[in-house]
């Protein structure tokens, strides 16, 4: 069904197909096609599915628009454009008016200066923000290309009068695809892609992706099931110049301040030689960090004073990242565009297709974790196609180092690392039927076959889409009470279903999509905001505790809703570290190629190669300098003098003792952290099943430890762990964990079990918290694979960790392919030293409330005895 | 378990076996339902549960007077068909076992007066047992006494160990202006209540330092905690 398309169409085919009027602006505006228009234009003019890979810059999205353009100026210059969507354009961003504009609204409006008149042809973007007006007009006057996002393309295919205009649809075409497949509003998507195609069955729908991969699989997300598609990649063109840098010769004998001023002053010298530089800091904090610190330490460089009077200072840096306000960002990002700018700091935020002008640096401040993030970070540089696109890794650790440059090689070669698309969601699932239900009365086969033909859901159990309709349909109550809970009506003799409820519409417009409200803690001393925590650190916080926020220690007074009040306090040592819920995970196939450079330095090690040879071979196989191979060598070299090298054959577990007498058992698994975690909360569990009591597990992407007071036999319970009964275990080992409550919160908010707005109401996430935890145990105790319940397991467990290649190790571990060494240490070894440091750790629960309620009572009066006796 | 001689401890609930009152405090009838209302579609059970904890109690008590201590029910301002007629489900279940019910208004009892009128109840603001001033805790009472129980916080402590963090609902005992205070938890099983721990306080009763104060945590059984500030 898929056809991967290696031959370039002629130019002059290309040039036979476009009206004169198109062909002339062309000509005016390039000299010749790109080679994703040679590629695709075609191909979308004859209606094709086709998936479209090339870096961004590269002309993709008038790839897509010229045929569909061409087609439009065509139709209005014989007089029969009609009065229907012809295109309906998706993409993630919500804020894409400035691109519209550049890509669509410009060329048509100089092909009309072109053809001397009014060809009356309409775009019109519909988001969350359009005003109820312009709905209006779009009502009355359909555009011919719809511009929207994935959430407002299924409010309108759910609206009775707008879903006419969509019979007889000619293309879709989705942006940015790679930025939806992997989370659940490309799952979503997928279904409202097939509530679009059922009402235009001749709909061809075009992709287009910055560096991904699988492609295939991209491209069955992007058609469904059974349906031809053709694959385009053209990722390959775009130059890349890319180096992995480290601010010191020395990253372990240097003081952490020595290392953190000489990358403060590495980066300025990087932004210096540039004109416009983009910084990449994964975090918002390190973004807020490293903005201010270049414009306290080279104020010169930063501030720029107007000469006219009244000589009003500018800043020439500037952060944006997803908590600054709307404005800010808005205002960054034009002052990018206007070449204002020397430099901005961003987390995450900027890594998509938003037009930033142009960048000719980029620096990712430590690793960015993937492949493709970073091909599509340093992507943003040399904007235009035939520009080099320039990035450079700037890391701080040891780490740090052997992990950007094995992603440099990586990067260099073009390996890519799959993508993860989740399947089978059962709240997205709940959430379009409810859409779907809306429109007219459905029977219900026919229901689940169109379902079935999204990629997603192309396995979806009979069993699970008919849960689904019992909860929609309120059938997990009594009858009396079903009204309140019921937004369809199922009836299963006649095996049909509709809408229920005069609400009902009104809730699934104001609550549709799948992006969870956070808004985070709001720190406050004396009412003044001092910060923001995650939800997840307020709950581990009681009266007293000391924590660090933004380098100033503070002491938690009380919470109230989503405010923590706090006294400041400083200088005193922190009770409770910090915490930070979700950072990028390390892709699972960088890490395999991390523990595969791992085995290759091991062999040479044993072999006894001389230091010469290493550090060429070292060289050679991850492109990285003279500084940067030594400080791989030193690291690798300690390590293997120590305890040896872990590898993807033969993996360690490091036994070692505290001064304090704690216990650790370091398990080096470089799995990366979604997998780590499955393994080592399964592995918590098997010690817990034996003995009722808490162990500490730790993790970070190197690998996890498990921590313990009294003696416990970490290896057999290891032992215990087996691939057969893993995703069971696992399960269990999740059902009480913090993490599932959270992702239970937004698993029913997307259910529509939890109303972010209601009653014109919108409701805040503290609410919502405190909401969800009533919500869960009341629909535990209906069935503990409640509906919704299934759902949050599933999503933890499959798309938060990785269930799957966790097995697939259990397995290779089970066959003796990878061997298992165990050592006892009286220090950590170099490679346990990090993960000790810094592992995140949750603590494992076992117990019931009314067990752990008896011990706690039983440990207070210990307590309360021994002060006594003073 | 006798948190004071003569007042025991009967699970969420206090009982004066001298004078067999039994007092129960925040009901709040009709939460699961105002949730509903919220858009949280929480699935009830709040009043299933209550009927069934209270029954247990009720069953080998000998009691002359119950004293409902403070919002029977949820709702300001309206009450709704299943309020109304759940609220007075329980009032029957109550009458069936004693002489006498007092009915104490709480904050959210705003509006009670049909119901209480339709069971020739009269809402007041305390309650005197011989020298224990029982009142919801939502303003001082000027009153002589020696000990006064007090509703309106819905007490409840997190355990903690290590990361995890459970709540349970608890007795509080300690002093208000040299007087024994005793702060009851809530009778309603749709929420743990507010971790005295962590979050703001309400009752201008329990404006103080509450470090010294005693906790009793409600489980299967009651279980003396020591003091607030063991657990801190």
């Amino acid at each position: 069904m898929l056809e991967i398309k290696d031959k370039k169409d002629s130019e002059k085919e290309i040039y036979k197909l476009l009206h004169p009027i198109v062909k002339k602006w062309f000509k005016s505006k390039f000299k010749n096609f790109a080679d994703a228009q040679r590629y695709a234009v075609l191909d979308v003019h004859a209606r094709n599915n086709i998936l479209v890979s090339s870096p961004t810059g590269s002309g993709k999205t008038l790839t897509a628009f010229l045929s569909i353009l061409n087609e439009l100026v065509d139709s209005s210059e014989k007089g029969i454009l009609e009065d229907k969507v012809y295109c309906v354009y998706i993409s993630p961003l919500k804020a894409l008016n400035n691109d519209i504009f550049e890509n669509l609204i410009k060329p048509l409006h100089e092909m009309e200066k072109i053809a001397g008149k009014d060809l009356g042809i309409r775009v019109a973007v519909r988001t969350g923000d359009t005003t109820a007006s312009d709905k209006q007009k779009m009502l009355k006057n359909p555009p011919h290309i719809l511009v929207t996002t994935p959430e407002s393309l299924a409010i309108v295919l759910s609206s009775i009068k707008f879903r006419e205009r969509f019979f007889n649809v000619e293309w879709v075409v989705i942006d940015e695809i790679h930025a939806l497949v992997e989370n659940k509003r490309g799952v979503h998507l997928s279904l409202s892609l097939e509530r679009l195609q059922r009402l235009a069955k001749g709909m061809c729908r075009v992709g287009l992706s910055a560096t991904v991969a699988p492609l295939e699989e991209v491209a069955r997300f992007l058609v469904g099931e059974k349906r031809k598609c053709k694959v385009v990649d053209v990722q390959y063109l775009k130059k890349m110049d890319l180096k992995v840098l480290s601010p010191v010769d020395d990253l372990v004998n240097n003081s952490f301040e020595h290392i953190n001023k000489s990358m403060y002053r590495l980066i300025d010298k990087l932004i210096q030689e540039h004109k416009t530089t983009l910084i990449f800091t994964n975090t918002r904090a390190a973004t807020e960090r490293v903005v201010h610190h270049l414009k306290d330490k080279f104020p010169e460089n930063y501030y720029e004073i107007a000469e006219n009077p009244p000589h009003i200072k500018s800043a020439l840096i500037g952060a944006h990242h997803s908590s600054l306000s709307k404005e800010h960002r808005f205002e960054m990002e034009q002052k990018l565009r206007d070449g204002k700018m020397r430099a901005i700091v961003c987390s995450t935020s900027l890594e998509l297709g938003l037009d930033i002008g142009s960048i000719d640096l980029v620096i990712c401040l430590g690793s960015p974790k993937s492949v493709s993030r970073a091909i599509q970070r340093v992507g943003r540089s040399g904007h235009a196609l035939h520009e080099t696109a320039k990035g450079r890794f700037v890391v701080l650790e040891r780490d740090d180092l052997v992990e950007c440059s094995v992603l440099l090689k990586h990067a260099i070669e073009k390996k890519i690392d799959r993508v993860h698309i989740p399947t089978n969601c059962l709240d997205v699932l709940a959430q379009q039927i409810l859409g779907i239900a809306l429109e007219e009365v459905w029977d219900v086969g026919k229901l689940y076959r169109m379902i079935r033909r999204s990629y997603c859901f192309k396995s979806l159990k009979r069993q699970d889409f008919n849960d689904a309709l019992d909860y929609l349909a309120g059938n997990f109550t009594t009858l009396e009470e079903r009204y309140i809970y019921a937004r369809i009506w199922w009836d299963k003799e006649e095996n049909k279903m509709g809408k229920r409820g005069r609400m009902t519409r009104v809730i699934y417009m104001t609550n549709i999509g799948t992006i969870p409200d956070s808004e985070g803690i709001r720190v406050k001393f004396k009412g003044k905001k001092i910060g923001v925590i995650e939800e997840g650190f307020l709950e581990k916080l009681k009266r007293g505790d000391i924590f660090v926020l933004g380098g100033n220690t503070y002491q938690f007074n009380f919470a109230r809703g989503m405010v923590a009040e706090v006294i400041p306090v400083s200088g005193k040592r922190p009770t409770v570290p910090a915490w930070y819920s979700e950072r990028l995970p390390l892709s699972y196939d960088l890490a395999s190629g991390i523990l595969d450079f791992r085995q290759l330095m091991e062999e040479k090690f044993r072999k006894k190669v001389s230091k010469k040879e290493i550090l060429k071979f070292v060289h050679k196989y991850l492109y990285v300098d003279e500084v940067a191979g030594e400080a791989l060598y030193n690291y690798f070299k300690d390590q293997h003098d120590y305890i040896g090298i872990p590898h993807s054959k033969k993996l360690t577990v490091e036994h070692y003792s505290d001064e304090t007498g704690r216990k650790y058992a370091v398990f080096h698994f470089l799995f990366g952290r979604r997998v780590n975690d499955a393994l080592s909360r399964v592995l918590g569990y098997a010690i817990l099943g034996s003995k009722h009591k808490t162990v500490e597990v730790g993790i970070n992407d190197n690998g996890f430890y498990v921590a313990y007071d009294k003696s416990i036999n970490v290896m057999e319970a290891f032992k215990l762990v087996k691939s057969k009964e893993f995703i069971k275990g696992l399960e269990n080992a999740v059902d009480k964990s913090e993490v599932l409550k959270r992702r239970f919160r937004h698993c029913a908010g997307r259910s529509l079990m939890i109303l972010r707005n209601y009653g014109g109401k919108r409701k805040r996430v503290g609410r919502q918290q405190v909401s969800s935890m009533i919500l869960m145990s009341a629909v535990r105790r209906i069935s503990n694979d409640f509906f919704i319940l299934k759902e949050a397991r599933r999503e933890v467990i499959e798309d938060l960790m990785d269930v799957n290649n966790a097995f697939e190790i259990l397995k290779k571990i089970e066959r003796k392919d990878i061997k298992i060494k165990e050592v006892t240490t009286n220090v950590p070894s170099p490679f346990a030293l990090n993960l000790i440091l810094q592992g995140y750790s949750d603590i494992l629960k076992m117990e019931d409330r009314q067990d752990f309620l008896k011990r706690m009572h039983q440990m207070v009066k210990a307590k309360i005895a021994l002060k006594k006796s003073f | 378990m006798n948190i004071k001689e003569n007042i025991e401890i009967k699970d969420l609930a206090l009982y004066l076996p001298k004078e067999k009152v039994l007092i129960i405090s925040d009901t709040h009838i009709g939460m699961d339902e105002a949730l509903n209302k919220e858009g949280v579609l929480v699935p009830r059970f709040g009043f299933k549960d209550l009927k069934k904890r209270l029954e247990i109690i009720l069953k080998d008590l000998e009691i002359n007077t119950i004293v409902i201590n403070g919002d029977l029910k949820h709702e300001f301002g309206i009450i709704s068909n299943t309020e109304w007629s759940q609220t007075l489900e329980l009032l029957e279940i109550l009458e069936n076992k004693c002489k006498d019910i007092i009915l104490i208004r709480g904050n959210h009892d705003t509006i009670l007066g049909p119901i209480a009128k339709k069971k020739n109840l009269k809402p007041r603001d305390f309650y005197k047992v011989g020298d224990i001033l029982i009142t919801h805790g939502n303003k001082i009472i000027n009153e002589d006494a020696k000990s006064i129980i007090i509703g309106h916080e819905h007490p409840a402590v997190g355990l903690k160990e290590d990361s995890r963090v459970e709540t349970y609902k608890c007795f509080l005992k300690g002093k208000f202006e040299n007087k024994l205070l005793i702060v009851m938890p809530s009778f309603n099983l749709v929420t743990e209540g507010s971790n005295i721990l962590r979050e703001d306080i309400l009752s201008p009763y329990l404006d103080q330092d509450l470090s010294k104060f005693e906790v009793f945590i409600v489980g299967e059984d009651v279980y003396d905690f020591g003091r607030v500030e063991d657990l801190e």
